[in-house]
């Protein structure tokens, strides 16, 4: 098969968000000798370009789009070593430390917006739930991240996030981080009385948001 | 009166089984470590390491059958006090909100302990609400006062019962400080607890957390008055059925009703949930869904089947202003629910998924609440009220309205809402075409203009004051413009 059909194969089975064909696809690609990198820039980005359009476009609910980049995810277990392997790994759009704040266990947006970010080719240090302000900042300046993106779900977890910024500023490394809040408890209204960077209504959101402030 | 059931027994019989089946092979995540300790003494399967408890179908059938029949809500006035499901439904205030749209500009900001205490004074007043659950959070709690700045101006204000959470251990106790206060000393508050504790520990899907937990524990141990909602979400945190929401839901009912009886034998609880389905085509939060109240429903038909009572978040609104979707997600979700017999209902106040407190809103649900109460009344049959006397006396073609018969049930057969128009047209224009919001509006001005005769004594408020220094000042304001 030509490169060009692995391409459009590849692409078709993210439209079509089945996991199997993808991973059948990247394999076939693979082993008719087609880079890493190729199957990855020519085949599935292009595919999750085209969910992300159907999905704003209303054409496909969450749960299409979550199933393709899932699939996405599966082919780069594979795909990752190959590249790394081969030296062509490209650059990461940005860094982004992620978590849900202090005293709040609620997981589920946070780890799809984990998800939304790796697909759109962002490197997330994912620190789970109930996580202290120190760990963010701490580990925001270990790995020298662009972003810090908290969740809250409870209102009453809510500063949670404020503290965050507070921290930041009292140890004067509030403009070496953009910070972006979201979940169900926060508005814009909130992210702007507490100083953040941004605000997102959703997951999909929070990566156009991201991407926006990084570039 | 005969509840709407929308399960038959068998079908609540093998919810009930499934459920079981659940906790025994699929389990729930224990987060806080003597909440493991506790389910491990009593007969469930732990794993320390992952932090996983599965329990035995006749450990749950053992603990859950301690649940007691009622739960009591206590307020400052005892004339306020309310049992479910004797006295149901009662009302209760949606909660925890961060906003309030401020009643003269219109514009959504930031709460403070003074909306609380304007809200306390509101609540305090409209006859249809029962429970002032703390509708908001003060955004200008002082350093360490994040929970008393809500209970403080709540309870200042009102004589019904109040209900809130708390975030840490810390804040829990200052707030039972000020109880002890209130109440005149430890004893008489232990006699009479009148605040009433409520949490979340139950992180859908099967979880649950820690500072929750530890209060609930806490609380349950001093035989405290405290009970917990579930909140799966089908398509996020539990499956995209209903039934199977209702699994996952009534698996962690069952999960936290086994720990507090556990904890202590015989703890009232109640089977309080607030049941959604996610929207899928976003991932929207849904609670004005009319499934959230199909599910509450659901919920009510397996309370009675444990013999508890039940009820919960239902009448919540996704709408951002007193519209039509507001209207019909309150009314329609609140029906349902109070037709299944569900009598508790955390309905009112708030737009924009629990996000803001409206002043109109919480008196529009006022109306709503006196609506529901009605549909719970149902029709009253009894021979007597078949009328036959009454029906021969004013005879084929004869008028009921100048009947002695008719002015002694004038005032109780049916609700005379306040705000509903019922005028013709034409008088509607000639009033300027006033719309409900802006009456509601009115109705809330109007009670706020009075003096509230639920604020204590200055020498209790003395005291209060002394204790906690730096406390909000906790006053309700007439509302402005």
């Amino acid at each position: 098969m030509a490169d060009g059909d692995h391409f459009e194969k590849l692409k078709q089975s993210i439209v079509d968000q089945d996991e199997d064909a993808v991973l059948a696809a990247v394999n076939a690609a693979l082993a008719e000798g087609v880079d890493a990198k190729a199957v990855i820039d020519q085949g599935l980005l292009p595919g999750l370009n085209v969910i992300g359009e159907q999905f704003e476009a209303e054409e496909i609910f969450l749960p299409e789009l979550m199933q393709s980049a899932l699939a996405f995810q599966a082919a780069m277990v594979i795909l990752e070593p190959k590249i790394k392997e081969s030296g062509t790994e490209g650059p990461k759009k940005g860094k982004i430390v992620l978590g849900t704040v202090k005293g709040d266990l609620h997981s589920i947006g946070k780890n799809i917006l984990k998800l939304l970010y790796e697909t759109s080719g962002f490197e997330v240090w994912d620190l789970g739930i109930d996580v202290d302000l120190f760990q963010f900042v701490d580990k925001a300046k270990e790995v020298d991240a662009d972003i810090i993106a908290m969740s809250a779900l409870l209102t009453t977890t809510l500063v949670g996030q404020k503290d965050v910024i507070e921290a930041l500023i009292d140890q004067g490394n509030r403009d070496r981080f953009k910070v972006i809040v979201g979940g169900g408890a926060t508005t814009k209204e909130w992210a702007d009385t507490i100083g953040a960077d941004g605000w997102a209504g959703s997951a999909y959101e929070a990566v156009t948001l991201s991407t926006t402030l990084v570039s | 009166m005969r509840h709407v059931e929308l399960l038959t027994e068998a079908e609540v019989r093998r919810t009930h089984e499934a459920s079981l089946e659940v906790l025994e092979k699929v389990g729930i995540l224990a987060h806080f470590a003597p909440a493991r300790e506790v389910f491990r003494k009593h007969g469930c399967t732990v794993d320390d390491e992952t932090g996983l408890v599965r329990f035995p179908a006749d450990v749950v059938e053992k603990y859950r059958t301690m649940a007691p029949p009622s739960f009591t809500f206590r307020g400052r006035d005892p004339q306020h006090d309310r049992t479910i499901p004797d006295c149901g439904p009662i009302v209760v205030t949606g909660s925890s909100a961060p906003n309030v749209v401020d009643p003269v500009t219109g514009v959504e900001r930031r709460a403070t302990s003074t909306d609380i205490a304007n809200i306390a004074h509101l609540i305090n007043e409209l006859p249809g609400f029962d429970v002032f659950s703390i509708s908001t959070l003060a955004d200008d709690a002082p350093e360490g006062q994040f929970s008393l700045s809500r209970f403080y101006p709540a309870l200042k204000n009102c004589l019904k019962p109040v209900r809130s959470n708390t975030p840490n251990m810390d804040d829990l106790r200052d707030v039972i400080e000020l109880g002890e206060l209130i109440a005149g000393g430890k004893e008489a508050y232990a006699e009479r607890p009148i605040i009433n504790h409520h949490y979340c520990p139950m992180v859908s899907p099967l979880t649950m957390d820690v500072d929750s937990t530890e209060a609930v524990m806490w609380l349950t141990e001093r035989g405290l008055p405290v009970y917990t909602t579930v909140v799966p979400n089908a398509g996020l945190t539990s499956p995209m059925t209903l039934m199977g929401t209702l699994v996952v839901g009534n698996a962690e009912f069952l999960a936290i009703t086994v720990f507090q009886q556990m904890v202590r034998e015989g703890t009232p609880i109640i089977y309080a949930g607030l049941p959604t389905v996610a929207d899928m085509r976003t991932g929207a939060y849904a609670p004005g869904a009319i499934e959230t109240g199909m599910l509450l429903a659901a919920q009510a038909q397996l309370a009675r089947f444990y013999g508890v009572p039940s009820g919960g978040y239902i009448g919540l609104t996704n709408a951002h202003t007193n519209d039509a979707q507001s209207g019909f997600e309150t009314g329609m979700n609140t029906v349902l629910g109070v037709s299944a017999g569900a009598t508790l209902l955390n309905m009112g106040g708030l737009f924009s998924s629990l996000m803001a407190f409206d002043f109109s809103k919480a008196v529009v649900d006022n109306e709503i609440a006196l609506m529901d109460k009605r549909v719970y009344r149902g029709l009253e049959f009894s021979e007597e009220n078949l009328e036959l006397e009454e029906i021969a006396a004013a005879g084929p073609g004869g008028s009921y309205m100048g009947r002695k018969h008719t002015k002694a049930r004038m005032k109780t057969t049916a609700v005379l809402p306040r705000l509903a128009d019922r005028d013709m047209r034409q008088q509607w224009e000639d009033a300027g075409r006033p719309v409900i919001h802006d009456r509601a509006l009115a109705e809330a001005r109007r009670i706020l203009a009075q003096p509230n005769p639920a604020v204590w004594d200055d020498a209790l408020d003395a005291r209060i004051r002394e204790h906690f220094a730096g406390l909000v000042a906790g006053d309700a304001t007439p509302l402005e413009g």
